[in-house]
């Protein structure tokens, strides 16, 4: 793959501004960078650029606008959706790099970080002090809070303490035209007009490019209670789901794996889950520790109302860390049993889960895809994980047209498409049913106020009046899988 | 105060009546306004010529468009009124744990972000908001959000609704989350003799198990020329009565090492009379000539509430009001013109020190043209200038009120 002449003198621009060790323009080292966490569409950037600044990014945003250069903003990676990959042309601009924890205020309780900050890293930084940040996504050791941000991840906790929306302050953002904003007043915790902060997130990199973050630090719970009950049926156990819910307990987190999930994750870690169970909920509480047990009795009575067969409560810290452990590698199991796997990330009512689990078994048989469950059930939201190879052109197909029709399901039920890896390029195709064309214009009105020139990300997350992004089976040695074509 | 004169009133009930009102506001050129009933001293005065807009509930649906009881969601119209949404949810044992008074609307209170001591349990509104349907500049009908408590498709511009005074866009319908009523309700009134005590002490107390449901505290003037008033703290527990009782004894543990912070009664309540007496403590700033709003640092406000409370004692009598979890005071009260001029001056010169922002509520007639409502722009100003003239291209919506 040769850059053009244009691309060329680009490249020799990027490296004047961030230096040779931080840009990458070979094709065999770019290949780490041709998909994200959704393998299904690979594209090739023309170059991978790591500032290490605010002002690197402003310089290298107005270099690539010079040279009439995409961009797109990447983090470390971890994202599901496709959106910080380069389909076609484009700079990968990744923050990855900058990743200095700038102040941490424990009396005013935030902390202001380089978006390249990892999400575990923070925690790390200030568990001494009793505080956190709270988002927890399942990769949380890698993915930095800027990406965090651009997806308003969630992870497990988010039940009782909210996604990463409800834990940013105010962010510092570079646009496309090398201009920089900054929302509102640094750590305070409310401003005038509009939330400017609410907006920004979960936009996936397509108004510009965060580069700040101000972060709320919240109390780290010190008290738990944990268990997990095994039921002989998925519906039973998303009815004890519900039935909590419906009673007023928040707890910090409701995760379900299916039979299926379970079988696996015990194959890979034997943490001695029974596998002949067909669905498992894995539930904490945190709090005032006087108060714990009485709240899970609540909860144990709900389960054992909906007959649950086994619970086990968790005693000790080692066998809590090992239940979570056992749930946040679920999907690192997959890799055992399947060349290639799609998770799905629907959210709908809780009060739906049991007719849901019933749907997705039955478009999993019609479709012949092995299909399998582990979910935030306590959110609704679920993670149908699909299981395929991706060098079989037939079977990505199959898998590409089965996630449509379990996503069209979820919204004609009241839900999304996404409850938190977004858009990207994966659902695209779907947001005209979720959203009339008249939010879609909003939407794409919005976009362009941020970017007129539609540089950043462009067809990502929304649908684009310019170009559209088609997934194609990815070819063998050949850059790029995914089609970009003029609108 | 704003007082122009009004060419004309539409009182809506359904989003079709909104979106008629809105395309006639749009083609005639004439800008709708709307700036609640508690806000209504909020902002730079509107245009010589509007329209003035109010939404009112459906009668025949009472505002509640659907209530999802086991999912612990409802969505509802507009133009219901904070008491008649709590007053539907109660038979559920649900409510929306929101510090709003009971007579303004929904959408009245998310295009104030009104907020009080409860977002110390509960979050505001723009954590209980999951979805939006409003009228824009258009006259469409946009849908934002959804239904469920996760959603990252599209835009938030249910979040970026909120707090924009009614610029962006008539919201007429709002999908929320609601929370069981709680079993009990233990409110334990403190004295203070110096609230800055607490400045450096709020994150100890969030890290222990005294954490409250919601903490306030309050100045009260003495008589005419006192030398100086008294402060008293509010503290709310909300949960099983053997879970407060818990909290109670944690706090007593904790104020053990505040010098000067007194536990003076606490008494078992309700929710409704909590709600109530929180109402109460407020009142003031719906009558009062002067309303400031201060947000900063939470580690501030003890010492902004103190410098507050000296001005009180040297000028006229101020009502002080803080939320010192998250650096918020409300102050004012019955000044004229000069005071209020003095007063801006000392907060202008308090936030500029600490770092933060001032917003006045309402300003006596003397002064309102001496006052720039809300002091310096913030960074995104001209950011939000621009989503602003993209969302109302026609300037429909409450033209100039904040943007301009």
């Amino acid at each position: 793959m040769s850059l053009s002449v244009n691309e060329s003198s680009a490249v020799d621009r990027f490296r004047a501004i961030v230096g040779d060790a931080n840009v990458i323009s070979s094709r065999d080292q770019m290949l780490v960078y041709e998909c994200d966490g959704f393998p299904i569409a690979k594209g090739l950037p023309t170059c991978v650029v790591f500032p290490t600044s605010t002002q690197q990014v402003v310089d290298c945003v107005k270099v690539a606008a010079q040279f009439d250069l995409p961009i797109v903003p990447r983090g470390s990676g971890t994202g599901l959706a496709g959106s910080a990959v380069a389909y076609g042309e484009g700079v990968l601009l990744t923050t990855s790099r900058m990743n200095q924890i700038e102040e941490i205020d424990v009396k005013n309780r935030f902390a202001v970080v380089q978006a390249g900050v990892r999400n575990l890293a923070l925690t790390d930084a200030v568990i001494h002090t009793g505080l956190r940040f709270s988002p927890d996504p399942s990769s949380q050791r890698a993915a930095t809070i800027g990406g965090n941000y651009a997806t308003n991840a969630g992870g497990i906790n988010t039940l009782k303490h909210g996604v990463t929306a409800n834990h940013v302050l105010g962010v510092e953002m570079v646009l496309a035209d090398g201009s920089v904003i900054t929302t509102r007043i640094g750590g305070l915790c409310d401003g005038v007009g509009g939330d400017l902060p609410g907006l920004l997130c979960g936009a996936e990199g397509t108004f510009g490019i965060i580069t700040k973050l101000w972060c709320k630090l919240v109390p780290n719970p010190r008290f738990f209670r944990t268990f997990y009950a095994v039921f002989n049926s998925t519906q039973d156990a998303c009815k004890s789901v519900s039935d909590v819910i419906a009673c007023g307990i928040v707890p910090t987190s409701m995760e379900m794996m299916d039979g299926e999930m379970i079988r696996i994750v015990e194959d890979a870690f034997h943490f001695g889950f029974p596998t002949d169970a067909q669905s498992l909920l894995l539930l904490e509480v945190d709090g005032i520790d006087q108060l714990l047990d009485e709240q899970m009795a609540s909860i144990v009575e709900i389960a054992r109302s909906n007959g649950a067969q086994d619970i086990k409560m968790c005693g000790d810290a080692k066998r809590r860390a090992e239940l979570w452990s056992a749930r946040k590698k679920a999907f690192g199991a997959i890799g055992r049993i399947s060349h290639s796997y799609c998770t799905q990330d629907a959210c709908v009512p809780r009060s739906m889960l049991p007719v849901v689990m019933e749907e997705m078994g039955r478009i999993g048989r019609k479709y012949g895809v092995r299909i399998t469950n582990v979910f935030h059930a306590g959110d609704g939201n679920i993670h149908p994980i699909l299981l395929f190879d991706e060098d079989k052109p037939e079977e990505v197909q199959r898998t590409l047209r089965m996630s449509e029709e379990i996503l069209e399901y979820c919204i004609s039920i009241g839900g999304t498409i996404t409850g938190e890896h977004g858009v990207g390029v994966e659902k695209l195709h779907l947001m005209d049913k979720m959203f009339n064309s008249a939010t879609i214009d909003t939407f794409q009105k919005i976009k362009k106020t941020f970017d007129p020139q539609q540089r950043l990300n462009d067809g990502k997350h929304i649908p684009s009046d310019r170009l559209k992004i088609e997934l194609l089976t990815p070819l063998k040695n050949q850059a790029g899988g995914a089609l970009v074509t003029q609108v | 105060m704003n007082t122009n004169p009004i060419s004309n009133t539409i009182i809506t009930q359904t989003a079709a009546q909104l979106i008629a009102a809105v395309a006639e506001a749009r083609d005639k050129r004439v800008p709708m306004i709307d700036y609640g009933i508690a806000h209504a001293g909020l902002g730079y005065a509107p245009p010589l010529v509007y329209t003035s807009l109010r939404q009112q509930a459906d009668p025949s649906n009472g505002g509640i468009l659907e209530h999802y009881t086991r999912d612990l969601t409802v969505r509802a119209a507009a133009g219901i009124t904070i008491s008649a949404l709590q007053a539907a949810l109660k038979p559920t044992n649900q409510f929306v744990p929101v510090d709003a008074d009971d007579d303004i609307t929904l959408g009245e209170a998310i295009d104030h972000n009104t907020w009080g001591p409860l977002r110390a349990g509960y979050g505001s509104l723009r954590d209980l908001l999951l979805g939006l349907h409003y009228i824009d500049g258009e006259a469409r009908d946009i849908h934002v959000g959804g239904r469920t408590v996760k959603n990252v498709a599209g835009y938030d511009v249910t979040r970026f609704m909120v707090g924009s005074l009614g610029e962006l866009g008539m919201v007429h319908e709002a999908t929320l989350r609601t929370y069981a009523i709680p079993e009990h309700v233990l409110s334990v009134e403190l004295s203070m003799i110096d609230p800055s005590v607490l400045d450096e002490r709020g994150t100890d107390l969030l890290l222990s198990d005294a954490k409250p449901t919601h903490l306030s505290y309050c100045y009260r003037c003495g008589r005419a020329g006192a030398s100086e008033g008294t402060w008293s703290a509010q503290i709310a527990y909300f949960g099983k009565h053997s879970g407060c009782l818990v909290q109670l004894r944690s706090l007593v543990t904790f104020l053990d090492s505040l010098p000067g912070v007194h536990v003076v009664g606490n008494s078992d309540v309700t929710l409704e009379s909590d709600t109530a007496e929180r109402m109460v403590r407020r009142a003031w700033r719906r009558t009062a000539s002067a309303v400031v709003k201060i947000i900063v640092p939470p580690a501030a406000t003890g010492q902004i509430c103190k410098a507050l409370a000296d001005w009180s004692c040297v000028h006229q009598q101020l009502h002080i009001d803080a939320l010192p979890l998250h650096g918020c005071i409300f102050t004012g009260g019955p000044l004229d013109g000069a005071a209020a001029l003095s007063l801006d001056r000392l907060i202008t010169d308090a936030v500029a020190a600490a770092g933060g922002l001032r917003i006045w509520y309402a300003r006596p007639a003397q002064s309102d043209t001496a006052i720039d409502p809300f002091g310096s722009p913030q960074p995104d100003h001209a950011m939000l200038l621009k989503l602003k003239q993209t969302m109302d291209p026609h300037n429909v919506f409450n033209p100039g009120r904040f943007l301009r």
